[in-house]
C-alpha cells in the first residue's frame, strides 16, 4: 500500500518536473516554431513579411465558410494571413469586452447591431470609420444607422442582414394540396389542416427566449402590430408595449402554440433545427440564416414563405433585420493590414462572396456593376418579399436593450412564460413594458 | 524523562531555529494572500463602487448597489429568485446525498463479495467534470432525439414523460438529481469511512441483543453517523452556493426555463461578465452579488459548524 | 460470525440493489463512449446498443478541426505544477506550524484553515483585477498561481495534522548529528510524509483538472485553452452534429477514467484519509 503510494508521488513529482520545465520549453519551441513559419513565409513572399489578423465573431457555424471566404482574400494579399477564430454567441458580448479591455482581442471585430454594437464602440475599443473608408457614404442609411453612434460617427461596415419567415417541406403541402398561405387566416387553418392529420406542424420549442423573440414576435408580430411605423413610435415613447397594436400581435402568435409540437417546453434552438431538418416536423418558423443549415441537411423541398398579413391586401411589415457589422480594433498590432481586410469587406467582391458561402445572408454593399447573382432559391424568395414591403427590424433591439433590464431580454422571458401558460398576452405586454420604465427615458416621463 | 530531553533541545535550538521560520511560512502565506484572501477583499471592497470595465473601478456610490440589489427591479427579483433555488437546490441535494448515501453505503459496508468493487464504481462520476456530465444528461433528456424518454417508453412508463428541463417545475429538481448522481460517490465515500470507524464490537453485540438490521441502523449507526451527515451537509452547502457549472451546461448562463434554475452561481457570472445587453449589470453589482454570497456561505458554514459540533468529531477522528 | 449466515435472500436483495445502481453509474457513461464510436446516422437509428459498425470518425474530425494536444498539454501543465508547488508550499509552512513554537502560530495555522470554507469563486472579480495588472490574463501561469492558492488552506491543514504525529526525537536525533532545520525537514520528515502528501495531491487533482470556471474567466486564445474551456467551446460548436459531440465529450471524460481505473485504490485511500481532516 505504502508503496504504491509512494509510486504515485514519484511520478506525479517527476512529471510535474519535467512539465515545470517543458514548460518553458514549449514556449521556446512555440517560438521557434513561428520563426520557422516566418522564415517560410519570407520564402514565398519575397518582399515584406507576412503578418496574421485574428478575426472574431459569434458565429461558430460557419468556420469552414469564412475561412473559403478568406481564401480568397488571402491569395489577393500574399502578406497576410486570416485567422478566423468565432466565440460561441452566448459568451461572445462578454468575451468579446475582456479580450478588448486587456488588449488581446482581435484586429477584426464582428459587431452586433444597435445596441450591442455600440456598447463596444463606447468602451472606446474600435475606430471611426467615416474617412477611412468614404464608400461607406454609398451604404443604405438604415444598414450605416445601426453601426453608427447618434452623432454620426460610423464604427461598424454592414456586412449582412437576415430576414424572418416560415420554412416548410414541400412534400408534406403537396401532400395535402396545401398552398403558401397569404394571411394569417389561411395559415391557422393551414397548421389546423395539418395537425387534422396527424403531422407534427411546428419544430418550435421555448427552450431558448430568443427565436420567440427574434423570429416569432418581430417577424410574424410585425404585421399584427405596424411593423416600422409602430416601432418608431415605440422608440420615441409614443406608444407602448401595452397598447392594442403590440398586444395583438402577442395574441396572434400565442395562437400558434396549439400546434407545437408535444414536449415543446424542453426544445431548444438545435433541437428545433434537428427535428425540422430530419423532416420530423412540417413547418419552421426562422431566419434566412438557416438556410445554409437546411441544405447542408439536404432538404430538397425545402420552400419559404413571407408572414402572412392580417387581412388580404395589407402590406407586409418585414422584419428585415441589420445583423452582422464588422470593426476594427483600435489597439491591433497588425492595424494596416486589419484595415486592408476591412476595407476589402466593404466591396462588392466581398458582398458576392458572402453570400455565395453564406445563403441566407444579405449584403447591403451597393454594387456599381451590376446585380448580385444569388443561386439559392430560397435565399432568392426572402430577398425577393423586401421589394413592395415595408422593412423594419426586431422590435425592442434598438436602444431599448441598452440595460438591464434590457428589452431583448425581457421580450425572451415574456414569450417564453406566454408559450408555457403563465402568462395571458396581455400579462407578457406589461412584463417588458414594466420593465422599460424602470430605465427608458421615453418611458419615464 | 522523554518530556525533559525533548524541553531540553528546543530550548538549545530555539534561537538557531527561529531564522527558518519565516521562511518556510514565507510563500505559503504570500501566495495564499495575494492571490485568495486579497481578492476576496477587494470584491467586497468594489462593491461599493460603480464602474463599467473591470480593471479600474470609477466612482464611489456607498451603499448604493446593495440598495439596488435589494428593492430594485429587476436586480431584487434576480436575487431573491436565485437565493431561493439554491436553497431548493441545496435541500434537494442533501436530502438525496444523505439518504441514498446513506443507505448506499450501509449495504456495499456489509461483508460480501465484491463490495470493494461497488465502492469504486460509485466514485467513478466523481471524477468526471460537472460541466460534461451536464453536456451528457441534457442529450439524454432532450424531448426530441433523447434516450431518457425512450427508456420510459420501453418501461411502459411513457405516461411519466414530461418536458424535463423545459418546465418550470421539473428544471432544478432534475438538474438536482443530475448532481447528486455525480457526487453521491463522494457521500458514500464519507459514509464508509464513518462506518469503519464504528468499532465493531459494539455492532457484534447489538447482533447478540438480537437487534434486526434496521434497530441497528437505527440505533447504531444513524448516531454515530451524525457527524458524518453534518460533514457531507457542509461540502454540499459550499459547493451547491456557488454551483455554476452544471446550469450553464444544462440551462445556459440565463438559468433557463426563465430563470428557473438559476442559482447564485449562474447570476453572479451573468451579471459580472455579460453585457448588459445579455443581462449584465456592471462590476460593482457583481461584486456586491459575491459579497452576499461570500456572507451566506460563511454564516452558513459558521452554523453547521455549531451545530454538529465538529471540533469534537475533529478530534475524535484525528486522535 | 452472525454476519456470515445472513440468510441468502438478503444477501442477493444487497446484490441487486447495488447492481441497479451500478448500472445507473455506468449506462450513461457507457452511453456516451459507444454513441462516440457510431456513425452519424446508427445515433438515431439505434441509440441504446452497441454500434454495429465502429468508427473513428467523430475523433479524426475532431483531432482535425481542434488542437487538442495544446489542451492536454495546458490541462496537464497547469494540474500537475500547481499540485507540485501545493505540495512544496504547504509542507513547508506545515512544518514550521507544527514543530515550532512561535508567535502568532494559531492565528497564521487558522488563517489558512479560513480558506477551507470560503469558496475562492467569489474573489473572481479581484483575481481578474489583478491577474490584469500582473499581464497575466490569457495566460496559464495565471491559472497555476489561483490553484495553488486554492490548494495551500486543504495542504496546511491535512500535513499540520500528519507532520505533529512525527516523533520529535526523530528531528532531535538529527539536531544532535548537527542536521539543520531544512536538512531535517527535507532527510526526516519529507519521506514520512509521503502518504499524507499523496492524499493532498488527489484531493487536489479532482478539482483543478475539471475547472472551468477560472479557465471561462481567465483564458481568450485557444493556445492557452484548457481541456474543460476547450470541451464547453467545441461543444456549443457542433452542438447539431451527433458524432462529433460525443467524441467531444469522451475526449474530455477517457482521461480521467482510465487515470481513476488503474488509481481507484489510492484515489478511495487518499480521499479517506482526506475526508476525516479535511471540513
Amino acid at each position: 500500500m505504502k508503496k504504491s503510494l509512494l509510486w504515485l508521488l514519484i511520478v506525479l513529482l517527476s512529471v510535474s518536473m519535467v512539465a515545470t520545465f517543458s514548460l518553458a520549453g514549449c514556449k521556446e519551441k512555440t517560438a521557434e516554431e513561428e520563426a520557422v513559419a516566418e522564415e517560410e513565409a519570407a520564402e514565398a513572399v519575397p518582399e515584406g513579411e507576412q503578418v496574421t489578423i485574428k478575426l472574431t465573431s459569434w458565429r461558430t457555424e460557419d468556420i469552414e465558410r469564412m475561412n473559403r471566404i478568406n481564401a480568397v482574400f488571402m491569395e489577393e494579399n500574399p502578406d497576410i494571413i486570416v485567422d478566423f477564430q468565432p466565440i460561441k454567441d452566448t459568451e461572445y458580448d462578454a468575451q468579446l469586452t475582456s479580450s478588448l479591455e486587456t488588449g488581446v482581442g482581435a484586429d477584426i471585430i464582428w459587431l452586433r447591431s444597435f445596441d450591442p454594437g455600440e456598447l463596444i464602440y463606447n468602451g472606446g475599443y474600435i475606430s471611426e470609420l467615416n474617412d477611412v473608408i468614404p464608400e461607406l457614404a454609398d451604404f443604405p442609411s438604415a444598414a450605416i444607422n445601426a453601426w453608427a453612434s447618434d452623432d454620426g460617427v460610423i464604427y461598424g461596415v454592414p456586412i449582412a442582414g437576415v430576414t424572418h419567415g416560415v420554412f416548410y417541406l414541400g412534400d408534406i403541402f403537396e401532400q395535402y394540396g396545401l398552398e403558401e398561405p397569404a394571411t394569417w387566416a389561411e395559415f391557422i387553418d393551414l397548421c389546423q389542416t395539418l395537425k387534422d392529420n396527424g403531422e407534427t406542424v411546428f419544430a418550435q420549442g421555448t427552450g431558448d427566449g430568443w427565436p420567440l423573440y427574434e423570429v416569432i414576435y418581430s417577424g410574424l408580430g410585425a404585421n399584427f402590430y405596424g411593423g416600422e411605423a409602430s416601432r418608431q413610435a415605440l422608440m420615441a415613447g409614443d406608444m407602448r408595449l401595452t397598447d392594442e397594436p403590440f398586444v395583438d400581435a402577442f395574441k396572434a402568435v400565442d395562437e400558434l402554440q396549439q400546434f407545437f409540437p408535444s414536449g415543446y417546453e424542453a426544445i431548444n434552438y438545435v433541437a428545433m433545427q434537428q427535428m425540422f431538418g430530419t423532416r420530423q416536423a412540417a413547418m419552421f418558423i426562422g431566419g434566412s440564416w438557416e438556410i445554409g443549415i437546411f441544405r447542408d441537411a439536404e432538404l430538397d423541398d425545402l420552400g419559404w414563405f413571407a408572414p402572412p398579413v392580417e387581412n388580404e391586401g395589407d402590406t407586409l411589415q418585414y422584419c428585415f433585420h441589420v445583423d452582422m457589422g464588422v470593426g476594427i480594433n483600435k489597439a491591433s498590432k497588425n492595424y494596416d493590414a486589419a484595415l486592408r481586410y476591412l476595407k476589402w469587406t466593404s466591396t462588392p467582391e466581398f458582398a458576392q462572396l458572402f453570400m455565395e458561402n453564406l445563403p441566407g445572408f444579405f449584403s447591403y454593399t451597393p454594387n456599381p456593376t451590376g446585380e448580385y447573382i444569388l443561386e439559392d432559391d430560397v435565399a432568392l424568395d426572402n430577398l425577393n418579399a423586401a421589394s413592395g414591403a415595408d422593412l423594419t427590424v426586431r422590435t425592442v433591439w434598438e436602444r431599448m436593450s441598452r440595460q438591464e433590464p434590457s428589452g431583448n431580454g425581457m421580450m425572451e422571458e415574456a414569450l417564453i412564460k406566454m408559450y408555457t401558460d403563465v402568462l395571458t398576452p396581455e400579462e407578457a405586454a406589461a412584463l417588458v413594458q414594466d420593465a422599460l420604465n424602470t430605465w427608458y427615458e421615453p418611458f419615464m416621463e | 524523562m522523554v518530556g525533559d530531553r525533548k524541553k531540553l533541545m528546543s530550548s538549545i535550538n530555539k534561537k538557531k531555529i527561529r531564522y527558518f521560520i519565516p521562511l518556510f511560512l514565507a510563500s505559503g502565506i504570500i501566495i495564499y494572500t495575494i492571490f485568495m484572501v486579497v481578492p476576496i477583499l477587494n470584491s467586497m471592497f468594489l462593491s461599493f463602487y460603480t464602474g463599467e470595465g473591470m480593471s479600474t473601478p470609477t466612482e464611489f456610490v456607498g451603499f448604493r448597489n446593495y440598495i439596488r440589489l435589494f428593492t430594485q427591479f429587476p436586480f431584487k427579483d434576480r436575487f431573491i429568485n436565485a437565493f431561493w433555488n439554491n436553497v431548493k437546490f441545496f435541500l434537494i441535494v442533501t436530502l438525496i446525498q444523505n439518504v441514498v448515501g446513506f443507505f448506499m453505503a450501509v449495504l456495499i459496508s456489509r461483508k460480501f463479495w465484491g463490495n470493494k468493487i461497488f465502492r469504486r464504481i460509485s466514485f467513478l462520476p466523481v471524477t468526471l467534470s460537472v460541466l460534461v456530465v451536464g453536456f451528457l444528461f441534457s442529450l439524454m433528456l432532450n424531448p426530441v432525439w433523447g434516450i431518457f424518454d425512450k427508456i420510459l417508453e420501453f418501461l411502459r412508463l411513457g405516461f411519466l414523460i414530461r418536458p424535463w428541463l423545459g418546465s418550470t417545475t421539473t428544471a432544478l429538481p432534475v438538474i438536482a438529481i443530475v448532481i447528486s448522481w455525480q457526487w453521491m460517490g463522494e457521500a458514500i465515500l464519507f459514509y464508509m469511512a464513518g462506518i469503519d470507524g464504528i468499532d465493531e464490537e459494539v455492532l457484534e453485540a447489538a447482533k447478540i441483543d438480537g437487534a434486526g438490521p434496521l434497530a441497528e441502523i437505527r440505533y447504531i449507526l444513524f448516531p454515530s453517523l451524525l457527524p458524518v451527515i453534518g460533514i457531507v451537509t457542509i461540502l454540499i452547502f459550499i459547493g451547491d452556493f456557488t454551483q455554476f457549472d452544471i446550469i450553464y451546461a444544462m440551462a445556459t448562463t440565463r438559468g433557463n426555463p426563465t430563470y428557473s434554475t438559476d442559482l447564485f452561481g449562474s447570476l453572479f457570472y451573468r451579471v459580472t461578465f455579460q453585457s448588459a445587453e445579455r443581462g449584465g449589470w456592471g462590476m460593482g453589482m457583481g461584486a456586491a452579488v459575491a459579497t452576499i454570497m461570500f456572507l451566506i456561505v460563511f454564516i452558513g458554514v459558521i452554523f453547521w459548524l455549531y451545530i454538529f459540533r465538529m471540533k469534537g468529531l475533529k478530534d475524535k477522528e484525528g486522535a | 460470525m452472525a454476519r456470515t449466515k445472513k440468510p441468502l435472500l438478503t444477501k442477493s436483495l444487497i446484490y441487486i440493489i447495488l447492481s441497479i445502481y451500478a448500472v445507473t453509474i455506468f449506462y450513461p457513461i457507457f452511453l456516451m463512449l459507444i454513441t462516440s464510436l457510431k456513425e452519424n446516422k446508427e445515433i438515431f437509428t439505434n441509440p441504446y446498443g452497441l454500434p454495429h459498425v465502429f468508427t473513428l470518425d467523430g475523433y479524426i474530425k475532431l483531432l482535425k478541426i481542434s488542437n487538442y494536444g495544446i489542451y492536454f498539454r495546458n490541462s496537464i501543465i497547469v494540474t500537475v505544477t500547481s499540485i507540485f508547488f501545493i505540495l512544496v508550499i504547504s509542507s513547508l509552512a506545515s512544518f514550521a506550524i507544527a514543530k515550532y513554537r512561535f508567535f502568532g502560530k494559531r492565528f497564521i495555522y487558522f488563517y489558512f484553515i479560513a480558506g477551507l470554507i470560503v469558496p475562492i469563486k467569489l474573489g473572481t472579480i479581484g483575481i481578474l483585477q489583478t491577474m490584469i495588472k500582473l499581464h497575466l490574463f490569457d495566460n496559464i501561469t495565471s491559472l497555476i498561481i489561483i490553484y495553488i492558492a486554492m490548494g495551500i488552506p486543504f495542504g496546511v491543514f491535512i500535513l499540520t495534522d500528519f507532520i505533529r504525529l512525527i516523533p520529535e526525537e526523530l528531528s532531535n536525533s538529527a539536531r544532535i548529528d548537527g542536521c539543520s532545520e531544512p536538512r531535517i525537514f527535507y532527510k526526516i520528515i519529507v519521506p514520512l510524509l509521503q502518504p499524507a502528501l499523496a492524499a493532498v495531491a488527489i484531493v487536489n487533482f479532482i478539482p483543478i483538472w475539471n475547472d472551468f470556471w477560472f479557465p471561462l474567466i481567465l483564458i481568450r486564445s485557444d493556445s492557452m485553452k484548457t481541456v474543460p474551456l476547450a470541451t464547453a467551446l467545441l461543444y456549443g460548436q457542433y452542438e447539431t452534429n451527433f458524432g462529433l459531440i460525443f467524441a467531444v465529450l469522451s475526449m474530455a471524460s477517457l482521461p480521467v477514467i482510465i487515470f481513476y481505473l488503474i488509481l481507484s485504490r489510492q484515489f478511495i485511500k487518499g480521499l479517506t484519509a482526506g475526508a476525516f481532516k479535511g471540513e
